[in-house]
């Protein structure tokens, strides 16, 4: 092979058919697709994102959701596992409760870019919008340990803002105990010595709070009795300051909100 | 080459004259290109212990947006794909092709121009995902300001490399030309498409996510294997002073890789909403793999055989034969974990993470530092100042892409049956993986120890501290005279 004419065109050719077979006929194949309507009165679907939403789904590209967050349910019969009674049964995505049903091309004609991920370190999130409510998405992207303790996911802390309290409470206020708000993304939680001295001061009061929602009394002289004061006194919220979503942690969850990709019945869904 | 021990001291004379004056052609470019790439090795590498750490450790640098988790995994591939992989692969070409083309390099310094040019875009690429540009399409991460210098500063690559091919000297093309020339025309045809069908005109719906696994496998395939390949073709035969075992198996074997591994790749869509018959072809493609991964096997490991001790002196025969075996184990791998039945266990899991690394650094990363090792002396007539500072990068890299590799294997592969069993909540998925997470940040930190010891070796040779290239080479041990080849000096 001493000819560079024929490396040329055999690299062309080669490639040429790669390119014409697994990028070409798709395209061809996939590009006219529609939105779904059952019946001429109801609403097409899909339908693009718009709004808040489609913010969102920027902030979820430039935090890379996608290298751990997959968009997409597999069929039924996809994948093995065995029951408790030895059976062989497939399909996990559906009775992880991912989706009513496996998604298709279709659900994704309005998606640009087409996140179906490659990668599960977190669950699947083709249809979270219709899995989770608008203020357990804010707790959880503020610090998801707050609800999973093995979490291993990001604290998204700094799309919220810490704030004095004027007036009222917001009703947006995330809910959430101190010891998650007191030092934004992280877990706090005093030592024993800031502990006898948070006691010595307001120890009464947070005394009269406990007592107020509990049966027994708690015998602050003993250890034990200390630390499960100081459990309780970490899930009240912290007095004077607030938490609350920016535009951009609204949007995110207005994204997140809007993933329902698993949901609308579609005829070659069916299996 | 055999036959050069026989050729007259008037013709080594001119041929050695040839070479220096090659090299002096290329010295600008071709460092330019390495000391980039080496720069981007660590930068990447830095990266990639954040990013590791946050998966063990969530709570680690917490509460800064550029250092979320997700910004420095796209920061960390863009840094090793296109700034060191890319840089390194590009040096490679341009010197091999003027070496084995027997022609000097022409207007070398728009060369550097080029190399701003990937120099430039990865900057954009590592900093503008940092700063929150990242797309989140998977290895196309960097913003939409980025390609264009890629695609430029490749377009010049591509363009002398042909050039150079044009105005060889030597009549005979041999097997690394076919792999270099083919790279470079592939590389800026499956660049283009793939930002234009996903970014400039987006194709609709799963197309995207086609063109990109698409762009994905090939980037390794027909971009950073040929070139690798080809880089083992050469080094092995010019350091132990052999010929290739085989020439019509190093046909086979081009032109197989250049059939099959162009159509695999979309059995990582397995499952997926996209047509079916995808899929299958795909995975055909990559049965078909053991053709090409045989025949260049047997010829790598057939022309080594018997002379595996000189891997005890030589560096860059050491890391060059570290990285053609690993190539034999990894598409061995990759053809089977195409199948249906296995796919369907790694797929999502951190099993595939482990492969790709497998790929990209023990074969792709291990040749080229092997050949850094031999070509870098060359172009600085000086050789490495430190003997041992070679064999630290060579163990820790070793040491840290095996504990990497077996790490993430086994625990991604139980992590793939578990996300298989509904019964298992996804909590005690994550917590069983932790302990496997934790291993691949040791990994890290050991593979980034050998890097630093690589940066320090490169920017003390470029400095002048290694002794002037008069003798042999360093090696990690004087070899006995008996073994020392006469061909091994150049």
């Amino acid at each position: 092979m001493d000819r560079g004419m024929v490396i040329f065109l055999g690299s062309l050719l080669t490639f040429a058919s790669s390119w014409l077979g697994l990028v070409l006929f798709p395209f061809w194949q996939l590009q006219g697709e529609q939105p779904y309507q059952a019946d001429p009165a109801d609403d097409p679907y899909p339908r693009p994102l718009q709004g808040k939403a489609l913010e969102g789904k920027k902030i979820y590209q430039r935090e890379g959701c996608l290298y751990c967050h997959s968009q997409q349910v597999r069929s039924e019969t996809f994948g093995n596992w065995w029951d408790e009674n030895g059976n062989e049964r497939t399909g996990a995505d559906i009775k992880r409760g991912w989706g009513l049903r496996r998604t298709v091309s279709r659900d994704y004609i309005y998606d640009r870019p087409t996140m179906l991920g490659t990668m599960r370190t977190g669950p699947d999130l083709a249809n979270v919008g219709s899995r989770y409510s608008e203020s357990w998405q804010h707790v959880h992207t503020f610090n998801p340990r707050a609800f999973n303790d093995w979490s291993v996911m990001p604290s998204f802390a700094y799309l919220y803002r810490k704030e004095k309290i004027v007036g009222e409470r917001s009703d947006n206020a995330l809910k959430l105990g101190r010891e998650w708000t007191i030092d934004p993304g992280y877990r706090w939680r005093p030592s024993a010595s800031e502990w006898d001295a948070i006691l010595a001061n307001q120890g009464a009061a947070i005394m009269s709070q406990f007592l107020a929602g509990a049966a027994s009394d708690i015998d602050v002289t003993t250890p034990e009795g200390k630390k499960r004061l100081m459990e309780f006194w970490l899930t009240t919220e912290e007095e004077g300051f607030q938490i609350v979503p920016t535009d951009e942690a609204n949007a995110l969850n207005a994204y997140l909100l809007a993933l329902r990709k698993a949901e609308v019945p579609l005829p070659e869904a069916k299996e | 080459m055999a036959a050069a021990t026989q050729t007259p001291d008037y013709d080594r004379q001119r041929a050695a004259a040839e070479r220096a004056a090659i090299d002096a052609s290329c010295r600008g470019p071709v460092l330019y290109f390495s000391a980039s790439a080496v720069f981007w090795l660590l930068i990447g590498s830095v990266l990639a212990i954040i990013a590791s750490t946050k998966m063990h450790s969530p709570y680690f640098l917490t509460g800064t947006p550029e250092l979320t988790f997700g910004r420095m995994r796209m920061a960390h591939l863009q840094a090793v794909a296109l700034g060191w992989s890319s840089m390194a692969t590009m040096a490679a070409s341009l010197w091999m092709m003027c070496r084995l083309a027997r022609a000097e390099l022409i207007y070398p310094k728009i060369l550097l121009a080029s190399a701003t040019l990937w120099n430039v875009g990865t900057f954009l690429a590592v900093f503008g995902i940092i700063f929150g540009g990242g797309q989140s399409v998977e290895w196309l991460d960097a913003p939409q300001y980025a390609p264009p210098f890629f695609i430029a500063g490749l377009g010049i690559v591509s363009a002398w490399v042909a050039a150079v091919f044009r105005r060889r000297r030597e009549p005979h093309v041999y097997v690394t030309q076919w792999y270099i020339l083919a790279a470079v025309f592939w590389f800026p045809w499956l660049y283009t498409v793939a930002v234009m069908m996903i970014f400039w005109s987006p194709a609709t719906g799963v197309v995207q996510p086609i063109v990109n696994w698409w762009f994905n496998h090939n980037f390794l395939g027909l971009w950073l294997t040929p070139v690798a390949v080809g880089t083992a073709y050469y080094i092995i035969p010019k350091v132990i002073g052999r010929p290739i075992h085989s020439y019509y198996l190093s046909i086979t074997g081009f032109w197989a890789l250049a059939l099959f591994y162009s159509w695999a790749g979309m059995h990582h869509l397995i499952g997926g909403p996209v047509p079916a018959w995808l899929v299958t072809a795909s995975v055909v493609g990559s049965m078909m793999m053991f053709i090409p991964v045989i025949a260049v096997a047997i010829n790598h490991h057939m022309t080594m055989l018997g002379h595996f001790h000189r891997a005890k002196y030589s560096p860059a025969l050491r890391f060059t034969v570290f990285g053609a075996i690993t190539y034999t184990w990894v598409s061995f791998q990759g053809a089977i974990e195409s199948l249906k039945s296995f796919s369907e266990v790694a797929h999502f899991t951190h099993y595939t993470v482990a492969h790709a690394h497998l790929g990209a650094y023990g074969f792709v990363a291990m040749i080229f530092f092997g050949l850094f090792y031999y070509m870098i002396p060359r172009l600085t007539g000086r050789e490495w100042a430190s003997a041992s500072l070679i064999r630290v990068h060579f163990w820790t890299a070793a040491v840290g892409i095996t504990i990497y590799f077996v790490g993430l294997s086994i625990g991604g592969w139980w992590q793939g049956r578990m996300l298989n069993d509904p019964n298992v909540p996804f909590g005690n998925i994550i917590t069983y993986l932790k302990p496997y997470f934790l291993t691949r940040t040791i990994a890290g930190i050991l593979m980034t120890t050998g890097h630093l010891a690589f940066a320090t070796l490169f920017i003390m040779n470029l400095a002048g501290w290694g002794k002037k290239r008069v003798g042999g080479p360093t090696y990690f041990v004087e070899p006995l005279k008996t073994t020392n080849s006469p061909n091994a000096k150049n």
